[in-house]
């Protein structure tokens, strides 16, 4: 309540010996997990740099026939991720629901930096980024999801960064305005990240109307692990409850996640049923590689198992208040999920575009694997989100709660 | 495209060396690949001595002489050629054998057969790029 | 069991039986099914009569370009000599790591005749291009005249989502110049110049590669998609992108 008028009447220099202050109350594991994110961060920057100058043809493992590989799954995974927890904060902030309330400001940071992460990423993938500043303004091409996609999550992001500093100045009203847009913003940029898969008639693995829905569901999942897990570390970087509301909200959250998790798990089973059923071409050796060839421990492991089943288990176990185990299945699915994410990606572009045709060497799946500046990229990417959400705890103060609306 | 070529090439050097040697009594000569006018044509002894019973003197009189891609050096040896009679076209008339005209990849195995026989990988197999 | 022994029994009536309406409703059918496989833009196929169809409007819309540039292939002449291949790469500066055009084989092997057969592939130019659509900063547009599937490098931002929209795997990056680069049936290199056919086509030494314009009825390419007496097919019909390029054999 007081945190206002404070920053309201204060100097600059005032303002940054404060700062400094919150900087330096952190404790010896604050500054180790600083250190690790910052040079996971670090080394994530230097192999993108590398690889941008000396040419992507050079670092990475992607080829012709598979033009996407692991930098655009992990792209996928936070850009998911960052609708997942914009939505799931979005029940309590912008449509007033009280349990989801105390969550507000700390959901917003979070969905700011995984979208960033997330560009960040992606701009080590796209071969030529200046020119994507340039022409994507000057020459739009509106049958594009992926234009519409840039395009609607860069909106996003700008306007979740309004929200945030608006919330931080206590205007609560323009912040649910901005917080109403960024929902509408993210869930159709997130429907055309779908789309730039879905819409490929020429991809039959991805090909279908399901992938848009599928992603927002998978999204809110996972963005209701996503906060579990950070609203749980804070906890600890600030050593002591956050907000009296607190264990009623993550509990709250949870019953979410597992919804999700049994639309996840409905979806998962109908695609195969519907994939054996049928032996649709293009998809029958795409799902069949998941389930028991080349990709099955990623799928079964990674995204039966890790995401899915196991996460579905402890939640229920936990009954909402057994916050160990609820820790444990947010860490799980979070690491299930960008598996989930890869084999969507990468099974979809492994079935060569020849295969219906028999021709020679279409009838094996085509290899990808990624070499260590790709892995390095995505290290980077995970450390960012990480170092930011220490600095954020630290710099917004733990986001003290005020009761709006 | 130069670089292959090249290799194609020199690696054809090599199998004329090797097969040359290799060469023993009764005995007859590896699969035999043409390069000019184009790439990829394959010659048998196997398919027409063994498989067709065919005797050294019905080629080695007169059609052929017994060193691997010396009709390449013929101005004659080409489709136009092999309809006139002259080389395969002897027998590969419709009469005798299937007509050279017909079936083009039966001696044409062309580039990729080419490549495969002789273990170089091939360009859009599933290697990288 | 008692049907399939009358079967046995039955005779072949054979082609004489059969009546001029019979025969022209089976080919009738013959048609549709070629119309389907040609991407549905060719549903109007005639045999070499094409007066008929000339004059019918919605004729010329079907083929939106003038000249409308295509081509078709005799697969069944293919050598795989890869001639089309080094011509292409010469005249347009294609790299070794990259092509524009490929030979594809396909292996049978308990055929009778022959035991495999190459299919030579390049961009489709389709009227529903996917690469087009997909591509955020137009780098990549069907031209408006001609419907060649077109590269401007200088708006190519490399995001590849073009090379997935591609059912043909027709596109790649070129890491000289920046973007990524495809068949434009030669248009800087040769047609823009006054050249009347492309480079592969020029360089087959079998008559694989016939290009020709599908909006002139005295063309070739024109008069080949529109009989009905060999059949005439498109590649992955399925994906439903009306390419142009269009294979038969004989
Ligand atoms: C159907 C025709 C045919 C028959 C039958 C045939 N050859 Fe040949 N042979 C060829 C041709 C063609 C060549 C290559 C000549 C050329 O390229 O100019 C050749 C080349 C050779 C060579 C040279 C190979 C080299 O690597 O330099 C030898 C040795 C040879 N034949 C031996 C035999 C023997 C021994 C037999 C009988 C068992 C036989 N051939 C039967 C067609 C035949
Ligand atoms: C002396 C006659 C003769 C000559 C010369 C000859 N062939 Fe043959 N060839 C035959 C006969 C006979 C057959 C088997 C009958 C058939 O398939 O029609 C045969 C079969 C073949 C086949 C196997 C086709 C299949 O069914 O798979 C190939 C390939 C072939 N010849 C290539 C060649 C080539 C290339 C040359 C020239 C370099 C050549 N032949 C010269 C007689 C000849
Ligand atoms: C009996 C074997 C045989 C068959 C069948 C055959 N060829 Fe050839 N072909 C040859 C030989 C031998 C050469 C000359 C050697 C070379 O070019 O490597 C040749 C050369 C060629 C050449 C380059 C020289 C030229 O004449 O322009 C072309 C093009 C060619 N063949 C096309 C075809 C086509 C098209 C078919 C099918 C209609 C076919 N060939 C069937 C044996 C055959």
């Amino acid at each position: 309540m007081t945190q206002r008028a404070e920053t309201a009447g204060l100097t600059l220099n005032a303002m940054e010996s404060m700062l400094v202050d919150r900087l330096k109350s952190g404790s010896n594991a604050y500054y180790f997990a600083l250190l690790v994110t910052g040079l996971m961060m670090l080394a994530g920057a230097i192999a993108g740099l590398q690889a941008t100058v000396g040419g992507h043809h050079v670092y990475y493992g992607v080829s012709r026939q598979i033009p996407w590989g692991i930098l655009i799954s992990t792209y996928v995974y936070f850009a998911i991720t960052s609708t997942g927890i914009c939505l799931v904060s979005s029940i309590g902030h912008i449509f007033g629901v009280k349990a989801y309330m105390p969550i507000a400001k700390r959901a917003v940071f979070l969905s700011i930096i995984t979208l960033s992460a997330g560009f960040l990423v992606i701009a080590a993938e796209i071969k030529v980024p200046i020119r994507m500043l340039v022409y994507n303004i000057i020459s739009p091409n509106f049958t594009s999801n992926i234009w519409w996609m840039g395009a609607l999550y860069g909106l996003a992001l700008g306007v979740m960064i309004f929200e945030f500093i608006f919330l931080l100045l206590g205007k609560y009203k323009l912040a649910v305005a901005c917080g109403f847009v960024a929902v509408v913003g993210e869930l159709a940029a997130n429907s055309n990240l779908a789309g730039v898969f879905g819409l490929l008639n020429g991809r039959e693995f991805w090909h279908g109307p399901y992938l848009p829905i599928f992603f927002i569901a998978s999204g809110v999942m996972v963005g209701c692990s996503c906060l579990i897990l950070f609203h749980l570390w804070a906890e600890r970087i600030n050593e002591g409850p956050l907000h009296p509301g607190m264990p009623d909200c993550l509990s709250a959250i949870r019953k979410v996640a597992i919804l999700m998790i049994c639309v996840i798990a409905f979806f998962t089973i109908w695609r195969t049923v519907a994939t054996l059923a049928g032996h649709p071409d293009g998809q029958y050796v795409g799902v069949m590689a998941m389930l028991t060839g080349e990709y099955s421990l990623s799928f079964w492991g990674g995204e039966i198992l890790l995401s899915l089943l196991i996460p579905l288990g402890l939640y229920l176990f936990s009954k909402g208040t057994n916050m160990k185990l609820m820790l444990t299945a947010a860490i799980l699915m979070l690491i299930g999920v960008f598996f989930m994410r890869h084999n969507m990606v990468i099974v979809g572009q492994v079935i060569p575009v020849f295969q219906g045709l028999g021709v020679t060497g279409s009838t094996e799946l085509l290899k990808y694997s990624p070499t260590v500046h790709e892995l390095m990229i995505v290290v980077g990417g995970f450390g960012f989100v990480g170092f930011m959400f220490l600095l954020g705890e630290k710099i917004f103060n733990g986001y003290p709660v005020e009761d709006h609306h | 495209m130069r670089l292959i070529l090249t290799t194609i090439l020199c690696s054809s050097i090599f199998l004329l060396a090797g097969a040359a040697t290799t060469l023993a009594e009764g005995d007859y000569p590896e699969d035999i690949y043409y390069m000019k006018p184009v790439i990829g044509v394959v010659f048998s002894h196997q398919l027409h001595v063994e498989d067709n019973g065919m005797d050294c003197d019905s080629c080695h009189d007169g059609i052929f002489e017994m060193e691997a891609r010396l009709a390449e050096n013929e101005e004659s040896f080409t489709m136009a050629g092999l309809a006139d009679g002259e080389f395969c076209g002897a027998c590969h008339d419709g009469d005798t054998a299937y007509d050279a005209n017909t079936r083009c990849t039966t001696c044409h195995v062309g580039v990729i057969g080419y490549s495969r026989a002789h273990g170089l990988v091939n360009e859009e197999g599933p290697a990288h790029h | 069991m008692k049907n399939l022994k009358n079967l046995d029994k039955m005779t072949n009536e054979g082609v004489d039986n059969c009546s001029v309406e019979e025969r022209r409703h089976f080919l009738k059918m013959g048609l549709t099914v070629t119309g389907v496989f040609a991407g549905g833009t060719i549903l109007s196929a005639v045999s070499s009569v094409n007066k008929v169809y000339a004059s019918t409007s919605g004729f010329v819309e079907k083929y939106p370009y003038k000249p409308h540039y295509s081509m078709i292939m005799h697969i069944e002449n293919c050598i795989d000599c890869e001639k089309c291949k080094s011509a292409c790469a010469e005249t347009n500066g294609v790299p070794s790591y990259g092509f524009r055009t490929n030979i594809l084989e396909r292996q049978v092997a308990g055929a009778l005749d022959q035991q495999r057969e190459f299919i030579p592939v390049l961009c489709n130019h389709c009227n529903l291009a996917q690469c087009t659509r997909v591509c955020p900063t137009k780098a990549t547009y069907k031209d408006p005249n001609n419907g060649i599937v077109m590269m401007n490098i200088e708006k190519c931002i490399g995001c590849l989502s073009c090379q997935l929209g591609c059912p043909y795997n027709a596109r790649y990056f070129n890491e000289e110049k920046w973007a990524v680069d495809k068949c434009t049936f030669c248009w800087e290199s040769r047609l823009s110049k006054g050249a009347k056919t492309t480079g592969c086509s020029e360089a087959c030494p079998a008559g694989v590669r016939i290009f020709g314009d599908l909006s002139n009825p005295s063309d070739r390419v024109y008069k080949e998609v529109h009989q009905m007496t060999k059949t005439v097919w498109v590649l992955r019909p399925q994906a439903g992108t009306k390419p142009n390029v269009f294979y038969t054999r004989g």
